[in-house]
C-alpha cells in the first residue's frame, strides 16, 4: 500500500463532513471491503481516512409503516438478511443481499458502500431501483436527496461530490400485495460477481417493474420495457414475450466475465424466472 | 488529486516522516488478553496480528477478501482481516485460531477437523476454523445450507471440502451434546 | 440396455474398506494435524530471519517488448533500499529439463508478468515504494500470440533456441522454430491400419492454461553469504534436492554449498516443483551484502508471474472396425508452454507414452510438441498432462461409440488393455500392472449406468428445464521421472524406543509423513505413536530424494522404508543373538521385541537395544541403532527418440470416474450430483488420506471441467489475474456425493503392492463430465471449461458439435 493516510473516527456527522470538506484525498471508511482493496492495489492515493462507524446517525435502520425503510450508511449487508422487514417487504433486496459476496464480507460490507462503489454489476442497486429508493446525501453545506435512478453516473461513478457522504438510503413503503425478487447468473455457485442480474417487482396494483445489472455502465431500471409490458397486461404469454423483448432494451458488452450474447440470453431467462416466481407467489397469496 | 506516480522522492520521505506522527495507540483484547500497541494508521489488522503480535495463524492468500484464509473473529463476527485496518479494532475483542484451544487441549471443533482429516496442506485451516467457530456460535444446529453459506467464503484447494463440511457438522453436534450434559 | 456381468462386480468403498494389515491401510490421523489446527504450523510465508530484508518485484506490462532503458537511480536513493537489480545485473539462466528461464528479463520481455527488476529493502512498504520509482522504457513488439502463430515461426520467442541447454537425447528442440521439444512414439503401421479401418474419426480438442492455486503462494527467503559463498534457502517448495542441484548448476557452485530448508508447505500441486524465486533472491541477497531476503508472491503475481498448467490442443484420428475394435490411433498434442519450457517440456514428453489411454491399439503414432509463445510459462500440474490428453482421448472414445452405435462401456471394455498386451512404448502388461477393467466396471455399476439416453427421453426431460446425464472416463498415469530416480530414508531409534525417520520427500498435504510412519510401524511392529517422521527438511541432513512429484513418493520411499526397517531389525537381531545366545536365524521380531521363536519368553525389547545393549555383567554390545534404506527405480529406460519405445513407467495407476450430472438447459449451469471414482491402487496405505486425495482431486477436476482457465487479451495480457475472475470451486460447488472405490490388485515390486493415487484423482473428471453432457444434451463439446455460458450458447446454437 503506497497511500500514507491518517485515520480519524469522528463521533458526530458534522465532524466527518468537516474533514471531507477541508481535505483533498479523503476517503470514507465504513465496511472497507471496497476501499481497502483500492488502497492495497494503489488505485487511489488516500491522505485521510474517515471511519464513520462511530457516528450514531449513520446506524439508522428503521421501518415506519406507510412511510418506508431507512438504511443508514453503517448498516451491513448481513443485517439486511436478518431483517424480517427486508425479507417480507423488499424481497428483491433480501435476495440480492443473500447472494452478495461471502458471509465474512457481508459482515463488513454495507448497502451504502455497495452503491457508492457504483460497480455496474453490483447486486443491491437493481432492487433499490425497483423501489424508487432515494439517497440522502450530506455535506457541510446541507443535506440533499437524490433518486437512486439518478445517483449512478458511470462505471464506478456517482453524483457524490468530493465533500459529500451518503447518510442513508430510503425505500418507500411498497404497501400491501407487493412482491419482488432478484435472480442472477454467476460462473459458479460460490461467491461471484453477477454475470447479469434481474430484479422484478409486482406491486399491489399489478404493475410490473424491472431493473437489471451488468448490462450497461450503471445498473438500470428498464422503464420503457415496463411500459410495454404493463400495457400488454400480465400473463404467461407476456412473460414469454418479455423474455425476448427485454433483450431489445439492453446493450451489454462482452468482457472477461461473459459475452454480450450470453448476457442478453440470460437477461431474458432471469426475467422469465423472476416473473414466473412472482406470479406463482401472487396466485398463492 | 495526485497520483502515486507524481510523488517524488522528497515527498515520499516527507510522507514517511508524517507517518511517524500519525501513529495510533491501539488498545484491544486478543484471545482474552489485553493488548496495547502503537501502530501506523495504514497497518492492516491481519498484519498487526502477524507482524506485531506474532500470531501467525491467520494467513494471507489473496489480500482481497476472496479466499478467507485471514478470517478471524472481530467482536463476535467472522471477518477477513486483510480488509480491516488495525485502527478499526480499537477496543475490540478478537479471537484468532490461537485462541481456540484452552489449557493445551484441542477444542471440539479442532478435534473434529483432525478426526475428519478436514485439512491437507493446512494453510486455509486457521481461516476455516474461525469461520466454523463463528458459524456454530450463530447456528448451534446449522443446516447444510447454513454450513455452506458460513464456510463458502473460505477457499481450500486440497480437500474438496467434504471433510470440512462433515467436521463442522459433527463439531456442532458434539458441542450441543456437551451443552445439554452440563 | 443393462450389463449382466456387472452383477458380480464387487468392490470396497470408503465406507466399507477393511485393511488386512495392522497398520498399513488403517485410517490413522494425520501426523501433523495438531500443528495445523492450532495455527502452530510455520510455513515459509511465516518465517522471519534476523536482519531480514523484504523484496518486491516489477513486472513487464507487455507480452513481448524490448527493454530500451531502465533507470533505477530513484529507487536506489530511497532510504531503506538495500539492493536493486535488473536483467543487466544477471546472466543467470535456470531450468530443470530446458535451461531457458531467466532470473530476470534481459534485453527483452517474453511474457506479460515477467520480472524486469527487483528491490530488497528493510520493510515491505519501502520495497513497494522503490518499485514505483523505477522507470522503464519499452519498445512494444508483436507477440507470438498462440499455437498457430508459434508454428508459423515468423517470430521466435527464443532466437537462440538451437543453443538452449537441455537434457540431450530426451528432449528435441527444433532449430529456427518455436518448438522447444518434439517428441514422438510410433508403433505398428498406423497409416496402413487407418486405410483398412471401417471408420475413421478425426477430432480436435482444446483446453486453456489453468493455475495451480496453492493457498500459500510462492515464497522464499535466501541468504547468500558473500564470504563463504554459501547459499541458504528457506522456501515453499516440493523439491529441495532438485532445487539445490539446479541452483548449483546455474550459479556454477557445488551442490554442497547450497542448503535448502523446507518448512510446512501450503500446497503445491506441481507448481512448487523445480526452481522459482530462489535465483532472483540469491542475486538480491548478494547485492545486499548477504542479508537474508524474503519474497512472497501476491495472488496476482501468482497468477501472472508463476507458471501454470499449459494450454493444449489435441488432434486425434482413430481407425475402428465395425465391431468396435480400435486398429489405429494418430494423435498430435500441441502444448502452449508460454515463454519457457523449463519443466513443461517433460509434460510434453510424457504424452507420447501416456497419451493413448489404457487401450490396446497396435498401430499408433503420437507426436507431442512443446511450443513457445509469449504467455506466462507452464510447468508440472497435478496430472502432468494426463487430464489434457485424456480430455482428448476419452471424449474421442465417447464420440467413436456414438458413431458406431455401441454402448460406451462395452466399447471401452473391448479395447481395454489386458495382461499380455503391450503399452504404446512396448511394455508388457501383466497381472501385477493393475486392472483398468475392474475400475470401470465398479464406477459404471455405482452410477447405475444402463446405457445412453434416447432422444425421446431427452425431449421429455427437456420440458422440465433440467436434463440429467451420465458419463464416465478412464484414467491412466505413470510417474514422469528420469529412469534413475532415487530416494533414501534414515531411521534412528531414540532411547525410549521411539523411531525417528528422516526422509527427503516433502509432505505438502498429501500425507507422506503419515504414510511412511505407518509403513515403519508395520515393518517394526510397533504402535504408530512410537514413530515420528520428521517434517523439517534440510538438504544438509536429510537423505536424498529427487523431487516430491509424480505420485511416486509412497511407492519409492515406502520401499526404502521397508529396507531401512529390515536393516534395523537385522541390527537388533545381531545384538539380541549375543544377548540371548541364540542364532540370528532363530530370532523373530514383533510387538517391540526381538525374541527366540522357539522360546518366545526369551526376548529383549527394542528399547533396551536403542543405544546398544548392556549385558548383565555391564559389557556393551551393539551401538545406537541407526539404519537406512534406499530405492532406485528399477529397470526403467529412456525412450527411443524416433519410436518412443522403452520402459518409462515405474507403475501405472489405472482408474475410472463416472458422473451423474444435471444441466439447466437455459442457463447452461451444470450440477454434479454424484461422482464414483475407482482406482487400482494396489493397496491402501492410509484410507483417510486416500479418501482425501479422491475428494480433493475430484473437486479440482471439476474446477478444470466447468470453471477454470486463463483468458488473454489480443496482446496476450492476462485478463483474469485474481480470484475475482479466476475462480476456484468453493464449498457450495462440491458435488452432492462422491464415492471413492478402492481396487487392490497388488503390484509385485511395490510396498504392500501399493501404487500412487494422488494426481490421478483429478484426471478425466472433465472427460467424464463432457461425456455426461453428451448423454444429457446430445451435444458434443470440444473445448474446456464447460462453463454455463459455453453450454447455454451451445444449446442455443442448435449445433451438435461445439468447438
Amino acid at each position: 500500500m503506497l497511500s500514507q493516510f491518517d485515520y480519524v473516527k469522528p463521533l458526530v456527522l458534522n465532524e466527518a463532513l468537516d474533514v471531507l470538506s477541508k481535505n483533498d484525498n479523503t476517503y470514507i471508511l465504513a465496511g472497507g471491503t471496497d476501499l481497502l482493496i483500492m488502497l492495497r492495489h494503489n488505485l487511489i492515493d488516500a491522505r485521510h481516512v474517515v471511519d464513520i462507524k462511530a457516528i450514531p446517525d449513520l446506524n439508522v435502520f428503521s421501518y415506519k409503516e406507510g412511510e418506508g425503510l431507512e438504511i443508514g450508511a453503517n448498516v451491513v449487508v448481513n443485517a439486511l438478511i436478518e431483517s424480517d422487514v427486508v425479507k417480507e417487504k423488499y424481497t428483491a433486496l433480501y435476495d440480492a443481499a443473500s447472494v452478495l459476496a461471502s458471509f465474512q464480507l457481508r459482515n463488513r460490507a454495507t448497502l451504502v458502500g455497495n452503491i457508492c462503489n457504483a460497480s455496474p454489476g453490483a447486486d443491491l442497486p437493481p432492487s433499490l431501483l425497483l423501489y424508487n429508493a432515494s439517497v440522502k446525501i450530506a455535506s457541510s453545506e446541507g443535506v440533499r436527496t437524490v433518486p437512486i435512478a439518478e445517483f449512478f453516473t458511470g462505471v464506478k461513478k456517482t453524483q457524490l461530490k468530493k465533500n459529500e457522504l451518503v447518510v442513508s438510503v430510503f425505500l418507500p413503503d411498497p404497501g400491501q400485495g407487493d412482491t419482488s425478487c432478484y435472480k442472477r447468473q454467476t460462473r459458479l455457485k460460490g461467491h461471484d460477481l453477477s454475470t447479469v442480474g434481474v430484479a422484478c417487482r409486482l406491486d399491489g396494483a399489478g404493475k410490473v417493474s424491472v431493473a437489471i445489472n451488468a448490462v450497461a455502465i450503471t445498473p438500470l431500471r428498464l422503464t420503457a420495457f415496463e411500459e410495454e409490458l404493463n400495457a400488454k397486461g400480465l400473463s404467461e404469454e407476456t412473460i414469454l414475450w418479455g423474455e425476448k423483448e427485454i433483450q431489445n432494451h439492453i446493450r451489454p458488452i462482452s468482457d472477461v466475465r461473459a459475452s454480450k450474447e450470453y448476457r442478453l440470453h440470460m437477461a431474458g431467462v432471469l426475467f422469465k424466472r423472476c416473473m414466473t416466481q412472482l406470479m406463482e407467489k401472487e396466485a398463492h397469496a | 488529486m495526485t497520483t502515486h506516480e507524481d510523488k517524488d522522492l522528497c515527498a515520499l520521505e516527507a510522507a514517511h516522516q508524517e507517518s511517524q506522527e500519525r501513529r495510533i495507540v491501539l488498545s484491544l483484547t486478543v484471545n482474552g488478553k489485553p493488548v496495547v500497541e502503537e501502530v501506523d494508521p495504514t497497518m492492516l489488522l491481519l498484519h498487526f496480528l502477524r507482524d506485531k503480535l506474532k500470531l501467525f495463524g491467520a494467513k494471507e492468500a489473496c489480500g482481497e477478501g476472496e479466499c478467507g484464509a485471514c478470517t478471524i473473529i472481530l467482536n463476535g463476527e467472522a471477518v477477513t482481516s486483510c480488509l480491516v485496518l488495525a485502527a478499526e479494532a480499537q477496543g475490540a475483542e478478537i479471537v484468532t485460531v490461537e485462541g481456540l484451544s484452552k489449557d493445551g487441549e484441542l477444542s471440539i471443533l479442532q478435534q473434529e477437523f483432525v478426526f475428519e482429516d478436514a485439512l491437507q496442506c493446512g494453510f486455509c485451516t486457521p481461516g476455516m476454523l474461525m469461520s466454523a467457530r463463528a458459524l456454530i456460535d450463530r447456528h448451534p444446529d446449522p443446516t447444510d445450507e447454513e454450513i455452506m453459506e458460513g464456510m463458502g467464503g473460505n477457499l481450500c484447494r486440497c480437500t474438496g471440502y467434504h471433510q470440512i463440511f462433515d467436521a463442522v457438522k459433527r463439531a456442532a453436534k458434539r458441542e450441543r451434546e456437551e451443552l445439554n450434559r452440563s | 440396455m443393462t450389463h449382466p456381468e456387472l452383477e458380480h462386480c464387487t468392490y470396497q468403498t470408503h465406507e466399507s474398506y477393511q485393511s488386512k494389515y495392522k497398520h498399513v491401510g488403517q485410517p490413522y490421523e494425520r501426523k501433523d494435524a495438531i500443528e495445523k489446527v492450532t495455527g502452530q504450523a510455520r510455513y515459509a510465508f511465516d518465517l522471519e530471519m534476523p536482519g531480514m530484508l523484504h523484496a518486491k518485484t516489477l513486472h513487464s506490462p507487455h507480452a513481448r517488448a524490448k527493454i530500451v532503458k531502465i533507470d533505477t537511480s530513484r529507487a536506489k536513493a530511497l532510504p531503506g533500499v538495500k539492493a536493486v537489480i535488473t536483467g543487466d545485473d544477471s546472466d543467470i539462466v535456470v531450468g530443470l529439463y530446458m535451461q531457458d528461464k531467466l532470473a530476470l528479463a534481459k534485453g527483452e520481455t517474453r511474457y506479460q508478468g515477467e520480472v524486469v527488476a527487483a528491490v530488497a529493502a528493510t520493510t515491505e512498504a519501502i520495497a513497494e515504494q522503490a518499485i514505483h520509482l523505477i522507470d522503464i522504457e519499452y519498445e512494444v513488439l508483436e507477440p507470438v500470440r498462440n499455437l498457430d502463430d508459434a508454428l508459423a515461426a515468423k517470430i521466435l520467442v527464443h532466437e537462440d533456441i538451437a543453443d538452449i541447454k537441455h537434457v540431450e537425447g530426451v528432449f528435441f528442440p527444433q532449430p529456427d522454430s518455436n518448438i522447444a521439444s518434439l517428441n514422438r512414439s510410433y508403433k505398428g503401421d498406423p497409416q496402413a491400419a487407418m486405410e483398412e479401418a471401417d471408420l475413421v474419426v478425426e477430432n480436435k480438442f482444446t483446453l486453456p492454461a489453468v493455475a495451480h492455486v496453492p493457498l500459500e503462494t510462492h515464497v522464499a527467503i535466501v541468504e547468500a553469504d558473500p564470504y563463504t559463498g554459501r547459499i541458504k534457502i528457506w522456501t515453499s517448495a516440493q523439491s529441495p534436492f532438485a532445487l539445490r542441484q539446479l541452483m548449483a548448476y546455474s550459479f556454477g557452485m557445488q551442490d554442497s554449498d547450497i542448503e535448502v530448508h523446507i518448512p510446512f508447505v501450503g500446497g503445491g500441486f506441481g507448481g512448487k516443483a523445480g526452481i522459482h524465486l530462489e535465483p532472483l533472491l540469491t542475486l538480491l541477497s548478494r547485492e545486499a551484502g548477504g542479508a537474508p531476503v524474503k519474497l512472497r508472491m501476491s495472488r496476482q503475481q501468482e497468477f501472472n508471474y508463476m507458471p501454470t498448467r499449459a494450454g493444449m490442443r489435441g488432434r486425434i484420428k482413430t481407425g475402428v472396425m465395425k465391431d468396435g475394435t480400435m486398429v489405429a490411433s494418430d494423435i498430435t498434442y500441441d502444448w502452449d508452454s508460454g515463454a519457457y519450457a523449463d519443466y513443461g517440456v517433460n509434460v510434453g514428453k510424457t504424452a507420447v507414452y501416456g497419451g493413448l489411454g489404457p487401450y490396446a491399439v497396435n498401430n499408433v503414432s503420437i507426436v507431442s510438441n512443446t511450443i513457445y509463445t509469449n504467455k506466462v510459462f507452464s510447468t508440472a500440474y497435478r496430472g502432468f498432462g494426463h487430464l489434457e490428453t485424456l480430455w482428448t482421448v476419452e471424449r474421442q472414445m465417447d464420440i467413436l461409440s456414438q458413431k458406431l452405435g455401441i454402448d460406451p462401456y462395452e466399447f471401452r471394455l473391448k479395447n481395454m488393455i489386458r495382461p499380455g498386451d503391450t503399452t504404446v512404448s512396448g511394455e508388457l502388461v501383466t497381472k501385477s500392472t493393475g486392472c483398468p477393467i475392474d475400475c470401470l466396471s465398479a464406477v459404471v455399476k455405482e452410477i447405475g449406468w444402463t446405457g445412453r439416453k434416447t432422444d425421446e427421453e431427452r425431449e421429455r426431460e427437456w420440458k422440465t428445464g433440467k436434463v440429467r446425464g451420465k458419463g464416465f472416463a478412464m484414467i491412466q498415469k505413470a510417474p514422469a521421472m528420469p529412469p534413475n530416480t532415487a530416494t533414501a530414508v534414515i531411521m534412528q531409534m531414540a532411547s525410549d524406543g521411539h523411531i525417528k525417520v528422516m526422509i527427503g520427500g516433502i509432505d505438502y498435504g498429501q500425507g507422506a509423513l503419515t504414510a511412511i510412519a505407518q509403513i515403519t510401524a508395520q515393518e517394526l511392529d510397533i504402535p504408530i505413536e512410537m514413530v515420528e517422521v520428521r517434517r523439517e527438511t534440510n538438504t544438509n541432513t536429510n537423505p536424498y530424494d529427487w523431487n516430491t512429484v509424480a505420485s511416486k513418493y509412497t511407492f519409492m520411499a515406502g520401499n526404502a522404508t521397508i529396507k531401512a526397517a529390515h536393516n534395523m531389525i537385522d541390527q537388533m537381531k545381531a545384538v539380541a543373538s549375543q544377548a540371548l545366545q541364540s542364532a540370528p536365524e532363530n530370532l523373530s521380531h514383533g510387538d517391540g521385541y526381538i525374541y527366540n521363536r522357539h522360546r518366545p519368553d526369551r526376548r529383549i525389547s527394542y528399547k533396551d537395544m536403542a543405544l546398544g545393549y548392556a549385558l548383565p555383567n555391564g559389557s556393551g554390545v551393539g551401538g545406537p541403532l541407526i539404519s537406512h534404506g534406499y530405492y532406485m527405480a528399477d529397470g526403467l529406460t529412456n525412450l527411443d527418440p524416433k519410436t518412443g519405445q522403452g520402459y518409462p513407467a515405474l507403475a501405472w495407476t489405472f482408474g475410472a470416474h463416472a458422473v451423474d450430472i444435471e444441466v439447466d438447459v437455459e442457463s447452461g449451469s451444470i450440477d454434479v450430483l454424484k461422482v464414483a471414482s475407482a482406482f487400482d491402487l494396489g493397496q491402501v496405505i492410509n484410507e483417510r488420506m486416500v479418501y482425501g486425495q479422491v475428494i480433493g482431486g475430484v473437486m479440482q477436476g471439476i474446477g478444470s471441467a466447468i470453471l477454470e482457465g486463463y483468458k488473454f487479451s489480443d496482446d496476450n495480457v492476462l485478463l483474469n489475474p485474481s480470484f475475482t475472475d479466476n475462480k476456484i470451486p468453493t464449498m457450495k460447488d462440491m458435488p452432492c456425493e462422491v464415492v471413492p472405490i478402492y481396487i487392490e490388485n497388488p503390484q509385485l515390486n511395490a510396498p504392500y503392492g501399493a501404487r500412487g493415487v494422488a494426481e490421478h484423482t483429478m484426471i478425466s473428471i472433465p472427460s467424464a463430465i463432457g461425456n455426461a453432457l453428451y448423454d444429457a444434451l446430445g451435444i458434443n463439446f470440444y473445448h474446456l471449461p464447460l462453463t454455463p455460458e459455453r453450454v447455454a450458447l451451445g444449446i442455443l446454437s442448435g449445433k451438435k458439435d461445439i468447438y
